[in-house]
């Protein structure tokens, strides 16, 4: 019969383990492994605390005097992930009573659970202004391709530009969020045409707070 | 998953309350017990030492942004845990850029959505061995990582050390007996 001891001798590598039945060794060998692993010894840089605090005090301020979020690896704001389809907003008024700033919180459909993203959508004279990130969708190639919409409550949705992966993504509308409140991606495909699939990917309500 | 210790592994119910508000004092004391774990947890599944600073870095902040949600009374530790894991998937697809073939085929749960980076499927063990190996005192935990990371023999690790061989079987004795029963779960999961 195998003791403590055994275990412990093979596990600091000082016997072969032959005293250990199989299972034993093999549960033993996972640790062994970890304990050579360099990932379980890595050490954090010494100014990466400072750099999460700065990151999660930024993610703190209110929203709406945080600057246009941008893609850099150190400071990051990271994206906004929920476990629930909760909608974070801000709302800018303009000077007529008209919202100019909205955000958007993303969550991913059955096609793409794994998918969260954030919108940032800008009232300009162009039109709406909407900058999507948004992580867990691979990138799509060779025909294949994202199509963001938004999509009033009642009727038909309006494309607002196609990418290829949802990173630091620039999309423009000609229609106001406050009467098309949803937005969404579909994946598609260029041999399709332009009929939408309907595979939507992604999804979040875009309302005033 | 990691297993229960008990408490938040040194943080205060007040320094998790203070977290969810953002107060920096406390995000350092939640980064202090933890920032090592997260960290170990993202370079196991990222391999990098720049993408596990940032997904560590996301981390925090997804946790810190889902925090309202989380339970002060449970264990903080393995929810970190999953949110590390997941934000180190997240980062791997981001960086490697694979098409997925037929999107539009995929059902619910499959497999073809979801692109898996290899070291994640030991994620929660090496949370639970780094863990266990920053518990140990520092002369040991220091036997242990010549022993293993390093492939030392009790011999050589006495040279470099500079101690007498007989200490280094004391201490390389106590440190894997408490590795031994600290990661007892770890058997049992692989059971």
């Amino acid at each position: 019969m195998t003791t403590d001891d055994d275990r412990i001798a093979y596990l600091a590598g000082e016997t072969s383990g032959e005293r250990l039945d199989e299972p034993e060794r093999a549960e033993l060998d996972e640790v062994r492994s970890l304990l050579a692993d360099p990932s379980t010894w890595a050490e954090p840089p010494a100014d990466l605390e400072a750099s999460v605090v700065a990151a999660v005090g930024e993610a703190a301020r209110p929203l709406a005097s945080r600057p246009t979020p941008r893609r850099t690896r150190r400071p990051a704001l990271g994206l906004v992930g929920v476990a629930a389809a909760v909608v974070a907003l801000v709302v800018l008024v303009g000077p007529g009573g008209e919202p100019t700033n909205l955000e958007a919180v993303l969550v991913g459909t059955e096609l793409a659970p794994g998918a969260e993203g954030q919108a940032v959508l800008t009232k300009t004279d162009a039109g709406w202004r909407i900058e999507l990130d948004a992580t867990g969708l691979p990138r799509l190639d060779d025909g294949r391709f994202y199509q963001a919409w938004l999509k009033p409550d009642d009727g038909e949705a309006v494309p607002i530009g196609t990418f290829n992966e949802p990173d630091g993504v620039v999309l423009w509308a000609g229609v106001s969020p406050k009467e098309y409140p949803t937005l969404t991606v579909t994946a598609e495909s260029a041999s399709d045409g332009t009929a939408a699939s309907g595979d939507r990917v992604l999804g979040g309500p875009v309302t005033e707070p | 998953m990691p297993a229960p210790g008990g408490g938040h592994g040194g943080v205060s119910r007040e320094e998790v309350v203070g977290f969810r508000a953002g107060d920096p004092d406390s995000v350092r004391a939640v980064y202090g017990a933890y920032g090592r774990l997260v960290y170990a947890v993202a370079h196991r599944t990222l391999g990098s030492r720049e993408l596990a600073e940032e997904a560590t870095q996301q981390t925090f902040v997804k946790a810190w942004q889902a925090a309202s949600s989380f339970d002060p009374e449970r264990e903080l530790g393995p929810w970190l845990a999953t949110i590390a894991r997941r934000t180190a998937i997240d980062l791997h697809r981001r960086e490697a850029r694979r098409p997925v073939a037929e999107l539009s085929d995929a059902v619910l749960n499959d497999q073809v959505v979801v692109d898996m980076p290899p070291g994640v499927d030991r994620a929660y063990d090496v949370w639970a061995v780094r863990e266990a190996i920053d518990a140990l005192p520092d002369d040991e935990r220091t036997v242990v990582q010549l022993q293993h990371l390093h492939d030392l023999t009790q011999s050589e690790v006495a040279e470099r050390l500079g101690i007498p061989i007989g200490t280094v079987k004391s201490r390389s004795y106590r440190a894997h007996r408490t590795l031994a029963a600290r990661l007892q779960h770890l058997r049992d999961v692989v059971e």
